[in-house]
């Protein structure tokens, strides 16, 4: 909410500049989020037109002279009020008005013009910019002592500040300068002053005049109205329109205007029907029916809902009730009598309704909100009197006032060791009567403690934890010693520790971790297996769905930084993936890991030819993060069929590894082949310590052998017949050499094999190992046909 | 003169054994045999001899000749040998082990919950899709309060939402023990709103703590602690009521603009402050929708952003660089 300085100064008196009021607020639980300073250049003098003559080149131009208090100029001016006589706002040359808005000399269409004559909107006061300013309009009395050359801004008194005020949604009744003029009162311990004035009724009486009745007392406990004639339907006084305008709220006429003036000055707002034009002159207050349709005033037909709640006249709806106005009904140029409305809305009711509309009015905010229960009918006289004192109109004696709200004051007990447990036990007591008479409670000191009775407007105030609250706010939370509870040690690591270690691991590997959105396109779906879950109201469709996998994510890292050049790519990401339950609304979550690499293996070096990334990089990556695992060839949809792999570790499925199917990576636009791996977190790094193993004492040797192999046979099934020789000296079998090529006939491959051998207990003898690789060989032969190679 | 030869040998070999290159060499062989060499100098001076020890010193500073000579030699020689190998040329650029980076995001999440964990609190986690009970319910924040106008939430339906904050996990930990309660709860959380200062997607960090005897004084005193750890011990910082559904009484907390030291800048908006968490006392109606009794204990919560956190930290401006995930960015913290 936005809010001029002075306006809340007239309220409450506080000799303190704007900035400093905003701190005493913001510290107090009332943020103000930003002051700006209304200021108007000094340069902008007043003026006096002498002469006005029709531009020789163009119609709707005027050559003005002007006496500026020190000499007399010449100056164009296209505005159609221009006349001689006029006191005016002069912006000389070299003046700047807001940003690029500097006054220069020029010549306007064969004519020089030395300087301009100023709208309300050029300097920035209001968004008029019908005309130029007339300085009579802006403040009559000032008329007596302004001369030309004053300075604009201080003849006319027109420095301000606008506080842009960020109210927390419990405090309803800090939406208004009477409301943040009675926080600071109560801060300051000053006097509030309430606008004084004098409501003139005529001997005509509002009796019969209108017919009000409320069918729905619950979401329209309160129903109050004046009737007013003879109404002047014009342009609203200059200081009306500049603090509406300084609010945010756009100046319509003067009837409307001082609806939304008495809205910011109170916090209640109003709405104004034409009296001619409601039927029957009479109101009624309902539930809409389902469907039912209706126009407002801003020419949208809304289609309402059963919980919704109407202002009918004889005929139909006029009005969704604390929101906004119809069309049928809304004061016009014509308008002559006019029905002030001044009424408590159920909060609730309201919300639900603007919520459902998508509407959000300043009415609807503050009944939200909940306006005071208590102010409506003096609202109501205060917007009668502006209309009698600026709308020239009747206003008929009396009010209707329907009226079923509750009034029990309630007490709530405050004890002073219920203070002291929640704020601290250095608090001291004796100021807390105080602090609660200022906020315009009721407080009894009593045996126990504080019965303290709040004011009405204060809904929020209902326990005794919110008076401690409400305590803390005033004597100052600064105030408060901060002080260490007195420490106790955790009992275990948790389960992030590994999280973390994780990522450590990983990044010392060579991979940047990245963090992606958890929802992603819903056209993944077809790539996986799984059904996703899908957002009701997402930002965008390319985040729609809650991944069901890491790997749409990591991938689309790998693409958008190739689109900035960057080809060799090593990242993981860790996190969350969301499968949907049959028969529940809350998916099954499950963390885990995913890898994704492409471009070069190697970062270039100049020694060095480089190479890409291919599936045993992969899968290499694959064994480092989960230590012993067997890889099955799998088909999953996503990946190159051919190249993937499922991973089992001690025969649970930890995950899969394999190539990004080249139409996914059509898609995304990539060149480049990117290898994924993707596993359950709980597979990562999770090899226990197993105890201690002994150092071998006796050194190992190594034979390699030369095969020619059936295409058609795996490298496992080869070492599955080695390992069944059973020779326990075997340590460790690795292919050295692969060869496919011409020197072998078709469907067949070379392989070299390298077979560690070591004894615990012995250093082998060639002849030894001669013999078990006599045995191999014999073995590979026999089961596999295999021939050794010379 | 026998002792002057003897020390002309003695600096001939450290100055030998200190040169690596022929030209060196060269430089010492003039400055030893040349015309104007020391020993040629001090051959020069044989007439102030004795006759009797001429032949003898004669004999002996031949020899040393010889043997400067034998010894420049072969220190041409290895110095000859050693140039055969081509002299590498080390501007080069070195062979680099890739080298890898914890999401900043992740870095600064870990060095929290590593204060939290010194000051005695345990780690929680909760799911990051809710129901709505969990997420505002329970939290004192009923269905119609504008209250939650304050989180635009991500729905799945009526009831199941992407959380929007870490509190849900409270509850959670209400649920399931018994006070005292210490516990910190990092993650992932949602809201619908994408802009220069606002993503999808962000962490929180929540805490909680229940014990007997907790006040407000204690929620200070460990905040306090903690912003101390994470932005030094001078960092000025103050305490405004604000409001919170699930707390009361509620209060953000600010700290003396790092950028501008509190003078005011673009960052802190010229009012010297930065808002980085908000906080309160456990409000009673949490405990009740967890069925703890309120009788006996009362405690503290508190939530922070992390991304908030890091971008005050490195000075980043634009919120939406965490999740680009442009190597440029990433590579930039190296966890110090």
């Amino acid at each position: 909410m936005n809010i001029s300085y002075r306006w809340i100064k007239e309220f409450v008196d506080i000799d303190m500049d704007a900035n400093a009021l905003a701190d005493c607020l913001t510290m107090s639980g009332t943020e103000v989020e930003g002051v700006v300073h209304q200021t108007i250049p000094e340069e902008v003098v007043c003026a006096r037109i002498l002469e006005v003559t029709p531009h020789p080149e163009a119609d709707r131009l005027h050559v003005c002279t002007v006496d500026n208090g020190s000499e007399h100029l010449q100056v164009i001016c296209g505005a159609p009020n221009v006349r001689k006589g006029l006191m005016v706002a002069l912006a000389p040359q070299g003046c700047i008005l807001g940003e690029g808005m500097k006054i220069k000399k020029s010549k306007i269409r064969g004519v020089e013009s030395f300087g301009m004559l100023v709208s309300e909107k050029e300097l920035g006061l209001t968004d008029d910019h019908e005309g130029i300013i007339e300085i009579d309009q802006i403040d009559e009395k000032a008329m007596d002592r302004v001369r030309p050359g004053d300075c604009f801004l201080r003849a006319l008194d027109l420095e301000d500040w606008v506080l842009d005020v960020n109210v927390t949604p419990n405090r309803g009744d800090c939406l208004s300068v009477l409301g943040l003029a009675r926080e600071l009162s109560a801060i300051f311990n000053q006097d509030l002053h309430l606008p004084a004035f004098d409501l003139v009724e005529d001997e005509c009486t509002i009796d019969n005049k209108i017919q009000v009745s409320v069918l729905d007392t619950h979401a329209c406990p309160r129903y109050a109205a004046r009737f007013l004639d003879n109404v002047r339907i014009a342009k609203s006084p200059f200081f009306m329109r500049r603090r509406l305008f300084s609010s945010g709220i756009r100046a319509i006429n003067t009837v409307v205007d001082i609806t939304n003036y008495v809205l910011m000055e109170y916090g209640q707002p109003m709405h104004a029907f034409d009296y001619n034009r409601l039927n029957d002159h009479s109101i009624v207050v309902r539930r809409a029916g389902h469907g039912e349709r209706f126009l407002t005033l801003d020419s949208q037909e809304r289609t309402m809902d059963k919980d919704d709640l109407f202002i009918c006249d004889g005929k139909g709806p006029v009005a969704i009730a604390g929101i906004m106005g119809g069309e049928s009904s809304e004061v016009v140029p014509e308008t002559n009598s006019v029905v002030l409305e001044s009424a408590f809305f159920d909060p609730i009711t309201i919300r639900r309704t603007a919520k459902r509309l998508n509407l959000s009015t300043e009415a609807s905010y503050r009944f939200e909100r909940g306006v005071d229960p208590e102010i409506q009918t003096e609202a109501l006289r205060r917007a009668a009197y502006l209309m009698g004192e600026f709308a020239h109109a009747r206003i008929w004696s009396g009010e209707i006032d329907v009226n079923h709200l509750d009034y029990t004051q309630k007490d709530i007990m405050l004890e002073p060791s219920y203070l002291r447990r929640i704020l601290g036990t250095n608090i001291p007591l004796d100021d807390v009567g105080d602090v609660f008479t200022r906020l315009g409670a009721v407080v009894e000191r009593q045996d126990k403690g504080w019965a303290i009775s709040p004011p009405m407007f204060r809904h929020d105030l209902v326990r005794p934890v919110d008076l401690v609250e409400e305590y803390a706010r005033i004597y100052g939370m600064d105030r408060i010693e901060p002080r260490l509870p007195a420490f106790v040690p955790v009992e275990m690591k948790h389960e992030k520790t590994a999280v973390e270690q994780m990522r450590l691991c990983l990044a010392s590997m060579g991979f940047t971790e990245v963090i992606t959105y958890s929802f992603i396109a819903g056209q993944w779906e077809k790539w996986f297996d799984t059904k996703m879950l899908g957002l009701k109201n997402p930002i965008s469709d390319e985040l729609s769905h809650m991944r069901t996998s890491l790997i749409p994510g990591i991938s689309g890292v790998i693409e958008k930084n190739k689109k900035k050049q960057i080809r060799d790519v090593y990242v993981f990401e860790t996190g969350k993936c969301f499968f949907p339950v049959d028969g529940r609304d809350l998916p099954e979550e499950v963390e885990r890991l995913a890898i994704a690499i492409s471009g070069a293996r190697r970062d270039t070096h100049w020694s060095d030819p480089s190479s890409k990334v291919d599936f045993y990089d992969i899968k290499g990556i694959a064994l480092a993060v989960v230590g012993p695992a067997v890889f099955r060839s799998s088909s999953h949809a996503f990946l190159r069929p051919g190249e993937q792999a499922d991973i089992y570790v001690e025969d649970q499925k930890a995950g899969v590894i394999g190539c990004l199917h080249p139409d996914i990576l059509d898609a995304i636009d990539m060149d480049d082949a990117i290898y994924v791996l993707e596993i359950d977190t709980r597979f990562a790094f999770a090899e226990k310590f197993k105890g201690m193993e002994p150092i071998p004492r006796f050194p190992g040797t190594a034979r390699d052998l030369s095969l020619v192999v059936d295409e058609k046979i795996t490298y496992e099934g080869i070492e599955q017949a080695v390992t069944e020789c059973r020779i326990k000296e075997i340590q460790a079998i690795m292919p050295v050499d692969l060869y496919h090529g011409d020197r072998l006939p078709d469907g067949l491959k070379g392989l070299t094999i390298r077979i560690s051998y070591r004894s615990d207990t012995k250093t082998l003898s060639d002849k030894q190992v001669a013999k078990w690789q006599k045995k191999v060989v014999r073995s590979l032969e026999d089961r596999l046909g295999i021939r050794i190679r010379d | 003169m026998e002792g002057q030869l003897e020390a002309l040998k003695t600096t001939f070999e450290q100055g030998l054994a200190e040169i690596r290159d022929m030209d060196g060499l060269d430089a010492l062989r003039v400055a030893y045999l040349g015309r104007k060499g020391r020993l040629t100098s001090i051959l020069r001076q044989m007439k102030e001899v004795d006759p009797e020890d001429r032949p003898r010193i004669g004999t002996l500073s031949n020899q040393l000749k010889g043997f400067m000579e034998k010894a420049m030699e072969a220190k041409a020689a290895s110095i000859k040998a050693a140039g055969t190998i081509n002299a590498i040329d080390v501007t080069l650029p070195g062979r680099m082990p890739r080298k890898g980076f914890v999401h900043v995001i992740n870095q600064v999440s870990a060095e929290m919950v590593g204060i939290f964990e010194d000051l005695g609190f345990d780690v929680a986690t909760g799911p990051e899709v809710e129901d709505e009970y969990h997420n505002f319910e329970a939290l004192n924040i009923p269905a119609h309060h504008p209250a939650r106008d304050m989180q635009d939430t991500f729905y799945f339906n009526d009831h199941t939402l992407l959380r929007t904050h870490t509190s849900p996990v409270q509850i959670h930990v209400m649920e399931a023990q018994k006070p005292p309660i210490r516990v910190i709860a990092p993650g992932k959380v949602y809201r619908c709103d994408s802009d220069v200062s606002h993503t999808p997607m962000f962490h929180q960090i929540e805490g909680l703590w229940i014990e007997e005897g907790i006040t407000f004084e204690h929620l200070k005193g460990v905040l306090y602690s903690v912003i101390h750890r994470l932005f030094g011990k001078d960092v000025p910082l103050r305490f405004r009521p604000s409001f919170f559904p699930f707390t009361e009484p509620s209060a953000e907390v600010d700290i003396g603009c790092i950028i501008c030291k509190g003078k005011g800048c673009r960052v802190c908006g010229n009012t010297g402050w930065l808002e980085v968490l908000g906080c309160g006392m456990v409000d009673p109606s949490v405990y009740a929708h967890t069925g703890i009794d309120e009788s006996k204990i009362t405690g503290f919560a508190f939530g922070l952003g992390v991304e908030r956190i890091a971008m005050l930290r490195y000075g980043i401006d634009d919120i939406r660089l965490f999740f680009d995930n442009d190597m440029r960015f990433l590579s930039q913290f190296d966890g110090k």
